[in-house]
């Protein structure tokens, strides 16, 4: 009894192992794809999301904090110190009892108003944080329109401790 | 010959012996739950519950994208429970595989789904679609992970080859659910901090806008056990398609020894 014929055959014809082996190709570059990204998103976070912000009382005392260099400054917006000053909108910001006046150009997005903490992108100029981006940074409570807590809340002003 | 156990006792099968499809009468009852469940999260999310006093109506996108990113973990650890059972069990079974997988591939899906919905949330809230910080970028790092791991279970070799080096990949991966979760304690973040699943057990939510995330989470964790289900069928099929096309080959193969058999004699 002749054995099975073992010899490697001639160039094969474009059959369903052809589309795996475009199908292994393709999974390779999706993960050489996700091996960039992972890098991108790596890097990302060691320049950016570790300590996403300084609070308004950090500036020049905490490390990384410098008054002289572009920061991102967080606080609670103080109650009654929004205006609008031609295209700007100025105002002061509190954290920790130590306040520092925000003139951002422009109008802030979000639920920006009073008594809700903010971070602000930009540089401080002779004292003020001359902001370029205005992110809300919202609490983690969440009260019904209705609720009787939000006139007590409203009769109690804000806390800048938030 | 067949080096699988890929027969999916739960496929249904019509008299002529072809299949009929990945629906079963346990199926088709909890699809149908699903959708009920659904219907319920539309109307508690969009009619019953309060608007919030800060974010006002923005809060109801919080019953898509909460539910969305706690059933992605749920996958995901069902992912490493069943890489788990595959890698350590004496029995190699390739439906743990294939559990691991599925769970994976709808767990990556919610995750975007996360990510897109709460991108919008943040456009509304903070004013901004995207930024860099701690939660964002360890959830983006996430689903990049879990996109790694689809690949990872396509690179070709047999089956058990597949579920090894995936279920390895699937145990390691999971790692990363503590850090997302954590990350807003670990680090200073825009994303706000944890309202339920949080430590201190003091939950400041309103009544009625928790039940509705709990309704949510019902709804999509329901939808998520009916994709499951049907994802791990089909993916027994593909198995039993990958086996069978092997077993063609091979006749075919033993069927040219013949005539060349047969020539030889003559």
């Amino acid at each position: 009894m002749s054995e099975m014929n073992l010899t490697p055959r001639g160039p094969a014809e474009p059959t369903a192992s052809g589309g795996k082996s475009k199908r292994n190709w393709l999974s390779i570059a999706v993960l050489a794809l996700v091996l960039v990204a992972g890098g991108v998103i790596v890097t990302q976070f060691l320049t950016s999301a570790v300590d996403y912000y300084c609070n308004v009382d950090e500036v020049g005392v905490r490390d990384g904090c410098d008054a002289d260099r572009r920061i991102r400054l967080q606080g609670t917006v103080d109650e009654g110190s929004v205006e609008k000053v031609g295209n700007a909108t100025v105002f002061t910001m509190s954290f920790n009892d130590e306040t520092i006046g925000v003139s951002y150009d422009g109008e802030p997005g979000g639920i920006f108003k009073e008594c809700i903490p903010v971070v602000v992108h930009g540089v401080i100029e002779q004292g003020t944080l001359q902001g370029d981006r205005v992110e809300v940074k919202h609490s983690d409570e969440y009260v019904s329109v209705n609720d009787e807590r939000v006139t007590e809340a409203e009769a109690a002003g804000c806390t800048s401790t938030t | 010959m067949t080096t699988t156990d890929s027969n999916p006792a739960s496929v249904e099968v019509d008299p002529s012996g072809r299949f009929a499809g990945t629906g079963t009468r346990g199926t088709r009852i909890l699809g149908s739950m699903t959708v009920v469940a659904m219907v319920w999260l539309v109307a508690f999310g969009l009619g019953f519950s309060p608007a919030d006093r800060d974010q006002d109506e923005a809060v109801r996108i919080m019953y898509v994208h909460v539910p969305t990113i706690w059933v992605a973990y749920m996958s995901f650890v069902v992912t490493a429970v069943a890489s788990g059972f595959y890698l350590f069990g004496r029995s190699k079974a390739l439906g743990w595989d294939r559990l691991a997988g599925a769970s994976a591939e709808i767990g990556t899906i919610f995750v975007a789904a996360t990510l897109v919905v709460g991108s919008l949330w943040g456009r509304l809230t903070w004013g901004v679609f995207w930024q860099w910080d701690a939660r964002l970028t360890t959830t983006a790092l996430l689903f990049v992970t879990y996109i790694g791991y689809l690949a990872v279970r396509r690179l070709g070799g047999s089956h058990q080859q597949r579920a090894r080096r995936s279920a390895v990949v699937g145990l390691l991966a999971v790692l990363l659910i503590p850090l997302v979760h954590w990350s807003v304690r670990l680090w200073r973040s825009l994303h706000q901090e944890a309202t339920v699943l949080d430590t201190d057990g003091d939950i400041d939510m309103d009544g009625l806008m928790l039940f509705s995330l709990f309704v949510g989470v019902v709804a999509f964790t329901l939808f998520y056990i009916w994709l499951v289900l049907h994802r791990t069928r089909v993916m027994a099929m593909e198995d039993m398609m990958d086996d069978r096309g092997l077993d063609l080959a091979l006749a075919s193969r033993r069927a040219e020894v013949v005539p060349t058999q047969k020539l030889e004699e003559n």
